[in-house]
């Protein structure tokens, strides 16, 4: 297939989900029922059946409107209507201030992660873009987290990163509200949904630091980019959720093993991240729950023409948390995942498994210790054979890194860790050790955890 | 098959799925059980009830499970307590719930807390140096029952604006189940006239309301601050207080460690008084056996036996 077809394609693609989203925003409208403080009165409630002819009016009169607001519709779309904004006056209203019967147009949180840290490597390697890195202090994040409704069918959410020397979007993605048949939709840029602590910020994480296979298969930052996503909740007894997204796959520290750094045209939709995932949720009992996700993704890398890499992974969280028992405030989970990414190279096709596996158990209300495990194998080609791995040369043997620390929380706006490693890469001549004491600060608006 | 019979075919198909089925049940999900309880006496034979949490649950904390958003995205109706009582885990239920019908703003979302009137509500600047304090007011009205009538009431209210070919059936059940609650109340005031004026600790702030239905005083509450845990200076505090103010009793939730409360019990002397956080919706119990129950305990309380 020459350039010229592989682009057609993708403009046929892209014309045809046109008319489906449109359609399906449409549909969402319909249902759509007067807000909750204009009360509905009871002669307006439709009756049980219209005949197909009334229907067909309200339809007609619809259409007629809409074309008649359109001519009234303001040319640019830079600023909205006045009336659509009704009541704010002073721009935002901070959250909390202004509850009960407030407006609350945006919700903002500034969370400040930073840490003290001791490494007996000289170079230690830490691969996540918010671990602690060096001996000394480390501004782990400052996190500016932005959340908000934007109307009825959207809803904005944004997470903009401050280091020492630069301003980063993370994510800035938009989520559809009101589509119908169970779907989703983000889009924007966003972390994408693999596994289960990529999409995750340090903030809901269980040790300062995250595992080394993120950073070594995705880069620091975890796997994100610009895209969409669609995601759809199956109607079954239990929750099935299956997505999946497009992504850039450029990126150092956000596609590591796709086109990372490399900047290439994307020439056809092959040139982008396809991401897929199913997550299923089984509640064992009120006490103990189990979710467990199988998430793949595949995209493009810069060996070669049409080298593509393939990573497989599935992830288990349980969680017990006896609510059912009087005056126990236990809480204990568990949670792995695996990866296994396959890349194709020039005249080979490398392999490496990587895993990690923790437990944490909060002991007391304000007390938890956790411990993990992490595994990650040297790349190997198609005969078995130990090859120079192109992203991480030094590589050659398997690393193991074991992880243990204790958390006390003041309250859940403030966060204390400290945290000792053994990192044993079988390529380096010693193991090893860190020590880091981490301190979280969360202030402004209180954000919803996801589970 | 011609296009346009394709055509026609496609749209009737599209009519079926986007028409909601006929359905004979308002199917309503509530945040808390003690809700639950009201909307399944308000909403009687016509409505199916299930609440997010459980009531031994400190309804702060609650996990955001997968399992609940499911709850959600199939429910007409999802009342909540308000007052950033579920802040920390509804909003992301709402959101995964992809549930047009639910999401703040809408018909099918009620917050009960606007049909209260509402105690400690901040009228100076609050910050969260004072611990976890709720700024719209204390969100924990429904261990009094003439707040709880009146959440009753704005559930059958909204309940016959959604569900209009049933309102007399909402209002019926309403009458029905006023007579009752205010029987039974008199019935409480009357058996718990002696905790009047009576000097009480709590472990939580979630006191405010029974004390204002019941006349007792909260002298002190063993969390120096809302949401932070008893230091050992605070409890020594509060047991000089309670030693000389003569407190009555000690009143907490089961779903708060037990282990300081009983130590200060013990030292006062006085009873421990555990409270159920809210009605065993689950195993079918109503709002007035909860609330019966809970004052069985206040009156074993007022006789010197600890729940």
């Amino acid at each position: 297939m020459d350039t010229r077809s592989r682009a057609v394609r993708g403009a046929v693609i892209a014309v045809s989900l046109t008319p489906w989203l449109m359609a399906s925003s449409a549909l969402a409208q319909a249902p759509a029922a007067p807000p909750s403080d204009a009360p509905v009165q009871e002669e307006e409630a439709a009756p049980p059946s219209l005949t197909p002819e009334e229907l067909k009016e309200i339809e007609d009169a619809l259409g007629s409107d809409a074309s008649a607001s359109q001519q009234r519709a303001p040319s640019g779309t830079a600023t909205p209507p006045p009336s659509a904004i009704p009541g704010a006056t002073g721009g935002i209203s901070l959250p909390g201030m202004n509850t009960g019967a407030g407006a609350n147009f945006l919700d903002l949180s500034f969370i400040l992660d930073v840490a003290a840290a001791a490494f007996t490597d000289k170079e230690p390697m830490q691969s996540g873009a918010h671990d602690p890195t060096r001996n000394g202090f480390n501004l782990q994040q400052l996190e500016l987290s932005i959340g908000s409704v934007v109307d009825p069918y959207f809803r904005f959410d944004g997470n903009i990163v401050f280091s020492q020397f630069g301003v980063e979007i993370e994510e800035a993605y938009g989520t559809t509200l009101a589509l119908p048949y169970n779907l989703q939709v983000r889009a924007g840029q966003f972390l994408t949904r693999f596994g289960r602590i990529n999409p995750t910020h340090p903030h809901s994480w269980d040790f300062v630091d995250q595992p080394f296979a993120v950073g070594r298969i995705f880069g620091g930052e975890g796997n994100r980019g610009l895209g969409t996503e669609v995601s759809w909740l199956a109607p079954l007894p239990w929750y099935v959720e299956v997505l999946g997204s497009i992504t850039d796959a450029t990126g150092e520290a956000t596609a590591r093993s796709f086109l990372g750094a490399t900047s290439e045209r994307v020439q056809s939709p092959l040139d982008l991240q396809a991401t897929g995932a199913v997550k299923q949720f089984f509640p064992l009992s009120d006490d103990l729950s189990l979710m467990w996700g199988l998430s793949t993704a595949t995209g493009p890398n810069p060996t070669g023409h049409r080298n593509r890499t393939d990573v497989f992974g599935t992830d288990i969280y349980l969680r017990y948390r006896p609510v059912t028992q009087a005056y126990n405030t236990t809480l204990i989970t568990f949670q792995t995942e695996a990866y296994y990414r396959r890349r194709q190279v020039p005249g080979d096709v490398l392999t490496d498994f990587n895993l990690y596996a923790q437990t944490a158990w909060r002991f007391s209300p304000r007390w938890a210790t956790a411990l993990r495990y992490e595994l990650g194998t040297a790349a190997r080609g198609e005969g078995g054979a130990r090859i120079t791995d192109p992203l991480d040369p030094e590589w050659t043997e398997s690393r193991n890194r074991v992880s243990v620390n204790a958390t006390f929380w003041p309250t859940e706006f403030s966060r204390l860790r400290l945290q000792a490693a053994r990192d044993r890469a079988g390529w380096r001549d010693e193991a090893g050790y860190s020590l880091m004491l981490a301190l979280e600060l969360v202030t402004g608006a209180h954000g919803a955890h996801a589970f | 098959m011609r296009p346009t019979q394709l055509f026609a075919a496609v749209c009737a198909a599209l009519t079926l799925f986007a028409a909601s089925p006929a359905r004979a049940d308002v199917n309503v999900v509530t945040t808390l059980p003690d809700l639950a309880a009201l909307a399944k006496a308000v909403g009687g034979k016509h409505v199916q009830v299930q609440a997010l949490a459980l009531s031994s649950q400190d309804p702060h904390f609650v996990d955001a499970k997968p399992n609940l958003a499911l709850a959600l995205n199939r429910a007409d109706l999802l009342i909540a307590v308000g007052l950033e009582l579920e802040v920390g885990w509804l909003p992301t239920l709402q959101v995964g719930a992809r549930n047009s019908k639910i999401l703040v703003g809408a018909p099918g979302y009620l917050v009960a807390s606007q049909f209260v009137k509402l105690l400690e509500v901040p009228t100076v600047q609050v910050d969260r140096g004072q611990g976890d304090v709720h700024p719209g007011g204390n969100p924990h009205f429904l261990y009094d029952p003439r707040q709880a009538l009146a959440v009753a009431k704005g559930i059958a209210d909204r309940l016959a604006q959604l569900d209009p070919e049933n309102a007399e059936a909402y209002r019926a059940n309403l009458a029905t189940f006023t007579t009752e609650l205010e029987k039974a109340r008199a019935d409480w005031e009357k058996r718990l006239a002696a905790l009047r004026g009576q000097p009480v600790i709590a472990y939580h702030r979630t006191t405010a309301y029974l004390s204002d239905w019941l006349g007792f005083e909260t002298i002190a509450y063993l969390e120096p601050k809302p949401g932070i845990p008893p230091n050992p200076s605070h409890v020594a505090g509060v047991l000089a207080q309670g030693r000389q103010r003569k407190a009555r009793m000690l009143l907490m939730e089961s779903y708060y460690p037990d282990t300081t409360a009983r130590l200060v019990a013990s030292k006062i002397p006085a009873p421990l008084v555990t409270l159920h956080g809210g009605t065993d919706f689950k195993a079918g119990e109503t709002y007035i056996q909860h609330i019966n129950e809970m004052v069985e305990r206040l009156e074993k309380g007022l006789a010197g036996k600890g729940t």
